[in-house]
């Protein structure tokens, strides 16, 4: 519909043009007529140049060509004698058609050459231009969807495209379809392939009402599409690379926790295999004192193994992102409770000191993993505080968040381990000297954040504290009212 | 010893076969041990043991189908074993009909004495049920409604009372949210843990001697909640 129109306005201006030169021919030899007794014949020849070139100049060679013969004619029938004929009877008269017609030629070969040229100039510039925008575009882009969804838009526009499609193959094949409809029931009019070094990379499908390829358009989509190839090898290269990168890191957490684990296993199994042997062995007589020491040596430490795997498990569920919170509205202070009331063995040479108000409210989360924050939390403090220091439980409500403080009076961390600490098998301590498989505080962060909260530590004047934040909202969920329940009832 | 009582473990792990047999048998228990779910079952229905100690993690049957094709022809209590972070499984085991439950690894006193909370309270169910049930200071009346703590009577409300009294007559059981909240609150509330949260901390507060540390009414995490009453 449109090219019909616009095929049909092309016509029309030509028309124009034919026409416009006509009248021009026809006011300027009615001048001349009128000063015909003035004007020589040669020199009204020579006048007649000037109205011919700026037609040719300015409307092209046809129109040109024609008015050098109408000019002709009307030179020949109103100045050349006999008047009002076509009778040419000196040779001179046809030098002068001759004249007329080369000037016409020659005039339209220049202007033509020339506005040939700032069509290209204009053409390269915006070729350039669309280049230049394409490649910023594609810069810095990692991921290989928006790189095709760039090009796709970019050979849509300039194509002038009704659709495109722009297939990419390899590990992980996809196409992007612009307008996002199905494709059109033809066949497209263009498939131009996406190629690189390595090969061809996916193919651009474009439907459009233009079916001829013009030379400067073919070149734009080469172009077009093996920066396209490029920016989409960049990307797979940066993916390739960084998952190396992430294989490589695991790798380096699967040694640290062979080798912590490792360490830490033997310890509490040498001690299990030493007490068991040697009660095993009757080295240790039946009513000796040592014998219930061993004993209680084999209880403990299969305990301390079995928190160690444990942990292990617990961090391995973090790292896979598979540790999501089973949110209810539980109460602090029963969490709490239920933890210290676990630990009352662990804490016989420190004091406990909770101090959470009572009007707290109830908070949005996972009972069991909030409790292994507590637990973890606590159980690091008595591990570095001296004995008979103090443990302190904060809690109170600041904004739309709960904020828990876990102080002790153990030693400071130097500030610029403050956010080490929650590393992996982060340890500021040798390994040799505290027992434990630094993750109880990486395990606290992994289940805080995967609760929306955040956790961090902080030098006190008398020891450390550790603080995290949790929102008391759960998706915009607020708090549930209970029921009344009246002494009457 | 023909009166001791049968004890049935299906587990088929031979280590903790072999540890629990030698363990139960040294406590003068009958054992007969079984290491697939379906020997299990058809022992059960030849040897009706009074007690059965159960894997959740079976080869051949789920732990929870064990329990609700017990429970389709015996109250037989059944003790569930399993390893950490499977609150999901023990609960719904607890629901399919299972008595109480043990985290592996666990300690020998911890087995014993769910072994004898499960014999005591089936044995209960089929004679009389004790009226008073004793914990440290505090005195609970299941037959006249009263709670003392001490010599002191503590007023609770009726919904606080049903509570404790569910808790209880079910001392040393785990019980279940979904069981207590049925129970109490009746089943259209059985999702509402919240109610048993708030009402747990109040029921703490008046009984407990120290509401932050309980001895009494003990959380177990993810699962529910025991009532741990004099023996």
């Amino acid at each position: 519909m449109n090219s019909v129109n616009m095929q049909n306005s092309s016509v029309l201006s030509r028309l124009w043009q034919y026409l416009l030169a006509f009248l021009l021919i026809a006011v300027i030899t009615m001048i001349f007529f009128l000063a015909r007794d003035v004007l020589d014949t040669t020199l009204i020849a020579l006048l007649y140049l000037i109205p011919l070139g700026m037609i040719t100049a300015f409307l092209g060679l046809g129109p040109g060509l024609t008015s050098a013969l109408i000019t002709f004619l009307a030179f020949n029938y109103f100045f050349i004698q006999p008047y009002y004929t076509f009778t040419v009877h000196q040779p001179a008269d046809v030098a002068i058609l001759m004249v007329f017609l080369i000037v016409a030629v020659v005039i339209s070969q220049l202007v033509g050459r020339a506005q040939a040229g700032l069509v290209a100039a204009t053409a390269r510039e915006r070729e350039a231009t669309q280049l230049y925008e394409l490649s910023t575009a594609f810069a810095g882009l990692p991921n290989d969807h928006a790189i095709v969804q760039i090009l796709a838009k970019q050979v849509y526009a300039v194509a002038e495209g009704e659709y495109v499609e722009l297939n990419v193959k390899g590990a992980h094949p996809f196409a992007y379809r612009l307008p996002e409809v199905e494709p059109p029931l033809r066949s497209p009019e263009l498939i131009i392939p996406i190629e690189a070094a390595r090969g061809v990379l996916g193919e651009i499908r474009l439907w459009r009402a233009a079916p001829v390829i013009s030379p400067t358009e073919k070149r734009l989509f080469q172009t077009f599409t093996s920066q396209g190839a490029l920016a989409l090898e960049r990307a797979w290269l940066a993916q390739a690379e960084s998952r190396a990168r992430v294989l490589e890191e695991s790798d380096q957490l699967k040694s640290a926790i062979l080798s912590s684990v490792s360490h830490e296993l033997r310890t509490p199994l040498s001690t299990i295999k030493a007490a068991a042997s040697s009660l095993r062995g009757k080295q240790v007589s039946w009513d000796s004192p040592a014998r219930t020491e061993l004993i209680a040596a084999i209880d403990d430490e299969a305990d301390h193994l079995n928190m160690l795997v444990g942990n292990l498990l617990d961090m391995s569920r973090i790292e896979s992102g598979a540790l999501k919170p089973k949110r209810e509205w539980n109460i602090l202070p029963e969490i709490i409770g239920s933890v210290l009331a676990r630990m009352k063995h662990l804490a016989e040479e420190h004091q406990i000191k909770v101090d959470v108000p009572e009007s707290l409210p109830l908070l949005p989360v996972d009972y069991v993993q909030m409790e292994q924050v507590f637990t973890n939390l606590v159980s690091n403090s008595l591990k570095y505080a001296p004995a008979n220091s103090v443990v302190c439980i904060r809690a109170q409500v600041e904004d739309e968040s709960i904020h828990v403080q876990v102080s002790n009076q153990g030693p400071q961390v130097p500030p610029q381990d403050l956010k080490r600490i929650f590393d992996k098998f982060y340890r500021i301590t040798a390994a040799d000297k505290v027992t434990g498989t630094g993750l109880g505080l990486s395990i606290c962060k992994g289940i805080i954040e995967a609760h929306g909260g955040n956790i961090w530590a902080e030098n006190i004047p008398d020891g450390l504290a550790f603080h995290f934040r949790l929102p008391l909202t759960w998706d915009g969920a607020q708090p549930p009212q209970l029921p009344m329940d009246t002494e009457a009832e | 010893m023909s009166n001791a009582p049968h004890i049935l473990v299906i587990d088929d792990e031979p280590q903790i076969l072999r540890a629990i047999r030698t363990i139960l048998t040294e406590k003068q228990f009958r054992v007969t041990t079984a290491s697939r779910g379906e020997e299990g079952l058809a022992l059960v229905a030849a040897n009706e043991p009074d007690l059965v100690i159960l894997d959740l993690g079976l080869p051949d049957m789920d732990g929870a189908e064990v329990c609700q094709r017990l429970r389709e022809w015996t109250q037989t209590p059944i003790i569930i074993l399993s390893v950490r972070d499977s609150e999901r499984d023990k609960v719904a085991a607890l629901d399919m009909g299972a008595d109480d439950y043990l985290t592996k690894p666990f300690g020998i006193e911890e087995l014993l004495a769910r072994v004898r909370v499960a014999l005591r309270h089936s044995s209960r169910m089929q004679g009389t049920q004790s009226k008073v049930v004793n914990a440290g200071t505090i005195t609970i009346d299941l037959a006249f409604h009263n709670v003392k703590r001490g010599d002191k009577e503590v007023k609770l409300t009726g919904r606080e009372y049903k509570l404790l009294a569910y808790l209880a007559s079910n001392h040393g059981r785990v019980l279940t949210h979904q069981s207590i909240l049925t129970h109490v609150w009746g089943p259209e509330d059985a999702d509402h843990t919240e109610y048993l949260r708030v009402y747990m901390r109040q029921l703490r507060k008046k009984l407990e001697d120290d509401p932050e540390r309980p001895q009494y009414i003990l959380t177990e995490p993810g699962i529910g909640y025991r009532f741990i009453a004099d023996e």
